[in-house]
């Protein structure tokens, strides 16, 4: 018990290790962390509260009181960064293991069962597909109106079908092993061969997927905020803030920069740690 | 391959046909109501029914879709008694609803305070306005008459019965006409020609479409001649040498440019060279009517922000594809023959590496129309994708559906067109 935990931390350092050795890597984990970590301490770190509002000092530049200036309703920009950087950290990683869950399913239904089954689920998905990303979050949003759990079901429904795609290609190769047939001859649910005979062997590429997916989840969060789809105010919302702090860019310019480098730095971040992690783990295989 | 084609064809209108009944079902279910929307919250129930009546909201949904689809005037000209034809008269800006009398008479209908006028207007132009005493009796004794208004709607009038009271109409639509008692209005539907009327600027969603369409092909186009030459040469400088310090700075630069979201990117550009530089307007507004491409300075900074996004996108395809084909055993026997290094480059691997990002790029066409709709919100330009972002927000099913449709044609569209360019790069694939 005691040596399978040592090995098994073991194992964790050492892919963390392979991972930190390429250095683009190591510098997107280092900007995901800091965010991860302006997130978790927002109480702390923030000056102001993110909601107040100083009718004293509207769309002001950087000044002591107020570190990176206000924005059109008097509020502290710096402050609702940090707490918009909670919103985003997670909301985002929820919609994607929504999706991972919902693309997991159908992928490994579609993959395992094969037929007509299979048939029904890929013209589905190919039809969702057929798509453009961006009409389906404007109908979908414009529809059930905007709100958190809105916007994480508009990711879901236009991120299932690629990890769906994803799983039932893993399926159909997983289920020609031998220990499949093993498992069918032993007489084992299809529940219990799909989930825990085949669902683990899946496992690597499936979470290299969804850290990628994580940094286009941000970047369809902030999208959305953008075009006016995604929280509704007064929510500290980086897109949002954008799109508000865009009408007064000729009055107060810094203020659309900041929220514009939060996101960009973040999704950067995460693109260059997934990027290393797929590289790195390709070098290892 | 022809069958091929056309089997491709059917699946494009299948999918077309499932979206716009997609399209129709989730704007059903969605909140608000669009009648309430135009009138204002100030106006009155009463008002806010009528405007419902008039732009066909009250019928079963079944009902729209298919008046949406196929048109309903064939339908409706069963009401009136006399074929129902769309004239454009010289001098308007749309075409107009007109029963055709027997003897070619273009006729209209209109309750003014002395009652209802017949509008007759002769093939040659000539427009004349007489009282209206056609009236029929149905079983009640009531005197009613089946008629064309002048805003495109088969109208129901009772003499005697000024239609309903609904007071003074509110801001939205200048005023609401409510002489009628039943009103339907009258469409051509989409097959045939007519996507309709838009709910929130009153006018036709066709030429409108069109027009924004065109913008938003131009942007497109402009963004796709610089992107290419640039990704393409980034990437296959990048993957000639896997590795080397060159290919190290490409591919991070790449990278990075792709994964800053195009809002980001706008935004930085908008301030360095509109703001700071002050070389460039950072708003694509146009003053009028007049096509992009007069305006060109205008195009620079959206085109840039296009480009940014997709030019890492596309030199990481090429460079990726470019590296493995200068694996390939046949490049290396090409080098152990003493062929030269530039020849092997050319003749033998470019052929080869450029066949999977062509046709990822056509694939990557649905990714670059939601980059055109966020950048069109960024500079204010006024693109299809813009249109269609406003009509969302307003529930504006006409234009909705018109815009989404010319979407999927386009993305379907280009996966079959990006298959097609496939076989004839690639001449071992074959498809039947």
């Amino acid at each position: 018990m005691e040596t399978e935990k040592k090995s098994r931390l073991r194992k964790f350092w050492e892919s963390i290790s392979i991972v930190l050795r390429s250095p683009t890597a190591a510098v997107g984990l280092a900007i995901v962390l800091f965010w991860v970590f302006v997130a978790i301490f927002a109480p702390l770190l923030a000056p102001h509260d993110p909601l107040a509002q100083d009718a004293s000092a509207i769309n002001q530049g950087p000044s002591p009181t107020y570190p990176l200036g206000t924005d059109n309703l008097g509020r502290d920009i710096l402050s609702r960064l940090i707490y918009g950087s909670r919103v985003i950290l997670i909301l985002a990683p929820v919609s994607v293991l929504a999706s991972v869950i919902v693309g997991t399913v159908l992928g490994l239904v579609g993959g395992y069962f094969g037929g007509i089954v299979d048939e029904i689920v890929m013209r589905i998905l190919d039809a969702v597909m057929a798509f453009p990303t961006i009409l389906l979050y404007l109908i979908i949003i414009a529809a059930i109106g905007p709100s958190p759990l809105n916007v994480v079901l508009a990711i879901t429904f236009v991120g299932a079908p690629g990890i769906a795609r994803l799983v039932r290609g893993l399926t159909l190769d997983i289920r020609t092993r031998d220990y499949i047939r093993a498992a069918e001859a032993r007489g084992e649910s299809a529940l219990y061969i799909m989930f825990v005979e085949i669902l683990p062997n899946a496992r690597g590429p499936l979470i290299i997927d969804a850290l990628l997916r994580v940094g286009y989840a941000i970047f369809a969060i902030g999208t959305l905020g953008f075009l006016g789809l995604g929280l509704p105010p007064p929510t500290p919302d980086w897109g949002g803030m954008i799109s508000e702090a865009r009408k007064y860019i000729w009055t107060n310019p810094l203020g659309v920069l900041w929220p514009a480098l939060a996101i960009a730095s973040l999704v950067v971040g995460l693109n260059l740690f997934a990027d290393g992690l797929r590289e790195e783990t390709m070098r290892y295989q | 391959m022809a069958r091929y084609i056309l089997r491709r064809l059917g699946f494009m209108l299948l999918t077309m046909f499932l979206v716009s009944i997609a399209v129709f079902l989730i704007s059903e279910v969605a909140p608000g109501d669009v009648a309430r929307h135009i009138l204002g919250q100030f106006a009155t129930p009463e008002q806010v029914e009528l405007l419902r009546d008039q732009m066909g909201l009250d019928e079963p949904l079944y009902v729209r879709y298919f008046d949406w689809l196929i048109g309903n005037d064939w339908r409706l000209r069963r009401l009136v008694g006399m074929p129902l034809k769309q004239v454009l008269i010289p001098g308007r800006a749309d075409a107009e609803w007109y029963a055709i009398a027997p003897d070619g008479t273009m006729l209209q209908w209109k309750m003014k305070q002395e009652g209802l006028v017949e509008i007759r207007v002769t093939p040659d132009g000539e427009r004349t306005e007489v009282l209206f005493d056609g009236w029929l009796v149905d079983e009640n004794g009531e005197e009613y008459f089946w008629g064309v208004d002048t805003a495109g709607h088969v109208v129901l009038w009772k003499k005697g019965e000024a239609g309903r009271e609904v007071g003074p109409a509110s801001a939205g639509r200048a005023m609401i006409e409510a002489s009628g008692v039943e009103y339907y209005p009258i469409r051509r539907g989409l097959l045939r020609g007519d996507p309709g009327i838009s709910f929130r600027t009153n006018r036709p969603v066709g030429p409108t479409l069109a027009r924004r369409l065109r913008n938003s092909l131009s942007l497109a186009g402009i963004a796709f001649v610089v992107i290419m030459p640039i990704a393409l040469v980034l990437g296959v400088l990048a993957g000639l040498r896997e590795g080397s310090p060159l290919d190290r700075t490409i591919s991070l630069f790449s990278l990075i440019t792709t994964s800053v979201p195009e809002f980001a990117s706008g935004v930085f550009l908008i301030l360095v060279f509109a703001f700071w530089l002050k070389v460039l307007p950072g708003a694509a507004v146009f003053p009028d009517d007049t096509a992009p491409l007069q305006n060109p300075k205008l195009l620079i900074l959206p085109v840039l922000t296009l480009t940014l996004v997709e030019v890492g996108y596309v030199a990481r395809m090429t460079r990726a594809s470019m590296a493995e084909v200068m694996n390939a055993p046949y490049i290396r026997t090409a080098f152990l023959k003493g062929l030269p290094y530039w020849r092997i480059v050319f003749k033998h691997a470019l052929r080869n590496a450029l066949i999977a990002p062509i046709t990822v790029i056509m694939l990557h066409v649905n990714w670059l129309v939601g980059g055109i709709v966020v950048v069109e919100s960024v500079f204010g330009y006024p693109g299809l994708g813009m249109y269609l972002l406003d009509s969302a927000l307003f529930k504006d099913i006409n234009a909705i559906e018109a815009g989404a449709m010319v979407m999927v044609a386009l993305a379907v569209g280009s996966q079959l067109v990006a298959d097609i360019i496939y076989t004839f790069l690639n001449p071992r694939i074959r498809y039947t």
